[in-house]
């Protein structure tokens, strides 16, 4: 447990006084928050304008929680490997599934930071949500789908790409041309066709349909992301990618040769 | 008692054989110097001893144990500055000492001795990133000498330090040998080697000479020069000076004389005393020793900064 909540903080520690991570992972959510909230809201009905200032805010809380996961984890594990700390630790009696427990969990209250803040400025700027009761917590299990998927993909990319500005660049890649291509940016209804298929099997853009359905309204979302068949490709697709990202690390991310 | 045995060494990235049978033992509470040029494999045997790579074949132990059994008695100190710039001196020592395993308190504890130990108690909670090249290389030490740690491995630690940050770092080793931990310090410096009461010299993956750095000037015939220069430079001056050095010879420079001798000290004073009941006035004499530099040179005809690149 110590080993776990020494990796912990450090990373933590690290991550809130990096001012590029917080900058991408909280200050940009946050205006593209601001300028959605002017820009996206003028043709719609006055009663429906808070919601689609919701559904804004959730997006680009789902957007800041795939930059904690794809560009700052990576970052963090790349940084170590380029420094000699990954050496100094496997000289060490430490157990990389603690290092990576410590790690992720820094990544996880960073997120869930992020995702706070963010939604904090869309309410200030008139978001409402329709959600209540069960919906909240069946919306943060969702956030926490996310962040897996995040995540995952972000220790994929920490352990196979060895260059630490390399790692950054493509998990800031990864997250900006899947939120393009998946819907995220952009109503799902104008996205071809292929397009639409990819957003509904991408866990991460499926897991913010299903956030915005349940917090903003079905109406914010073309299509249902909770038949039981789609929410069952969520959670087993965001999953996946966690686990497939965790072996890479544990059983590759710590090796120097 | 041996702390590290090394034997019959064997590894290769690829096609290339990096440690080609190399052999190496370090007593209990011994200084080894580990010197060779870059690419000489040096740091991939520090590396194996230190449990973060394996070797192809041979033996390496650590107090009796496959380094990977033995990483609660190794301190390693890789070349790489990898304490965290974002974090205090002090931090940074809390996160080493809660991955050893000790709680909070014990941590805060224990990092303030250690702190204490390697001269940065006032520089504690300023971040890394403000840290000068030999404070960041002394915290990095004390990362690696836990209670409980019997062998230190150092990777280049002096690489970039100014003389005055030397002297300093070096000062702090001496206070750990005091402690009996077994120190193998991986250079490419001799004047830091000198510093170590055993040196082996390693050169395209093979061990290539080992001994006590006296030993090594010794064993490869290597003579202190003394300069000297009078006020005129006279047979009668040449005469006497050939009966210090070695098989009469004497070496001219520009103001004076050269004499070679194995025993320096002692002949210095000898040419002096000398020179002046024969009535020859020393303006100069000066003497310098050979260096494990030198040994390098003598056993491989390539100057060893020259074959670092």
């Amino acid at each position: 447990m110590r080993q776990i909540s020494a990796a912990y903080i450090k990373a933590a520690k690290e991550l809130l006084r990096e001012k590029s991570a917080l900058f991408w992972t909280i200050a940009w959510p946050m205006i593209w928050v601001i300028i959605g909230s002017f820009s996206f809201t003028g043709s719609a009905p006055p009663e429906v304008t808070p919601y689609i200032k919701g559904a804004i805010a959730i997006s680009m809380m789902v957007f800041a929680l795939m930059i904690a996961g794809m560009s700052n984890l990576p970052a963090s594990i790349a940084g170590d490997r380029a420094n000699g700390l990954l050496a100094k630790l496997i000289s060490m009696p430490v157990k990389p599934y603690k290092d990576f427990l410590g790690r992720i969990s820094a990544v996880i209250t960073l997120s869930f930071l992020a995702a706070a803040l963010v939604i904090v400025v869309g309410i200030a700027l008139g978001a409402r949500f329709a959600g209540a009761g069960v919906q909240i917590p069946q919306a943060i299990g969702f956030v926490f789908l996310v962040i897996c998927a995040s995540a995952g993909v972000g220790l994929m990319t920490g352990t196979l790409i060895k260059n630490l500005q390399g790692a950054i660049m493509t998990g800031v890649g990864i997250a900006v041309i899947t939120s393009a291509i998946s819907g995220l940016f952009a109503p799902y209804e104008v996205l071809p066709v292929p397009l639409q298929t990819f957003a509904r099997v991408y866990p991460i853009s499926s897991a913010q349909a299903a956030i915005v359905h349940l917090l903003a309204g079905p109406d914010m979302v073309a299509y249902n992301p909770l038949t039981s068949s789609q929410v069952t490709l969520t959670v087993a697709l965001s999953f996946a990618l966690l686990v497939v990202g965790t072996v890479l690390y544990t059983r590759l991310g710590w090796k120097l040769e | 008692m041996l702390a590290i045995r090394v034997e019959d060494l064997v590894k290769t990235y690829g096609s290339r054989r990096v440690l080609d049978g190399v052999n190496l033992d370090v007593r209990e509470g011994e200084f080894y110097a580990l010197m060779g040029p870059n690419g000489s494999g040096k740091t991939t045997l520090a590396s194996i001893i230190a449990a973060v790579r394996t070797q192809d074949t041979g033996i390496v132990e650590v107090y009796g144990k496959n380094p990977a059994h033995a990483k609660e008695f190794i301190g390693y100190v890789p070349q790489e500055n990898f304490s965290s710039p974002k974090l205090s001196g002090r931090e940074n020592l809390i996160y080493f000492a809660s991955l050893m395993g000790y709680s909070r308190d014990q941590a805060n504890q224990l990092v303030a001795e250690m702190l204490e130990n390697v001269g940065l108690s006032e520089e504690a909670d300023k971040r890394v990133a403000k840290y000068s090249g030999g404070m960041r290389k002394r915290l990095e030490v004390a990362t690696a000498i836990f209670p409980g740690i019997k062998v230190l491995i150092l990777d280049e630690p002096t690489t970039g330090l100014d003389p005055a940050a030397r002297r300093a770092f070096f000062s702090m080793i001496q206070g750990i040998m005091d402690r009996k931990t077994s120190i193998v310090l991986i250079t490419h410096i001799g004047s830091d080697a000198e510093l170590a009461s055993t040196v082996g010299l390693i050169d395209g993956g093979k061990m290539i000479a080992k001994g006590t750095p006296d030993e090594l000037k010794r064993k490869h015939a290597l003579e202190d020069v003394i300069t000297v220069e009078t006020a005129a430079k006279t047979d009668s001056v040449l005469s006497v000076l050939k009966d210090f050095s070695i098989d009469g010879r004497v070496g001219e420079s520009e103001a004076g004389y050269r004499i070679y001798s194995q025993n320096g000290d002692r002949v210095l004073a000898d040419v002096v005393r000398i020179l002046d009941q024969a009535g020859h006035k020393v303006m100069r004499i000066e003497m310098s020793r050979p260096t494990l530099e030198d040994v390098f040179f003598a056993l491989t005809d390539r100057h060893l900064q020259e074959a670092t690149g």
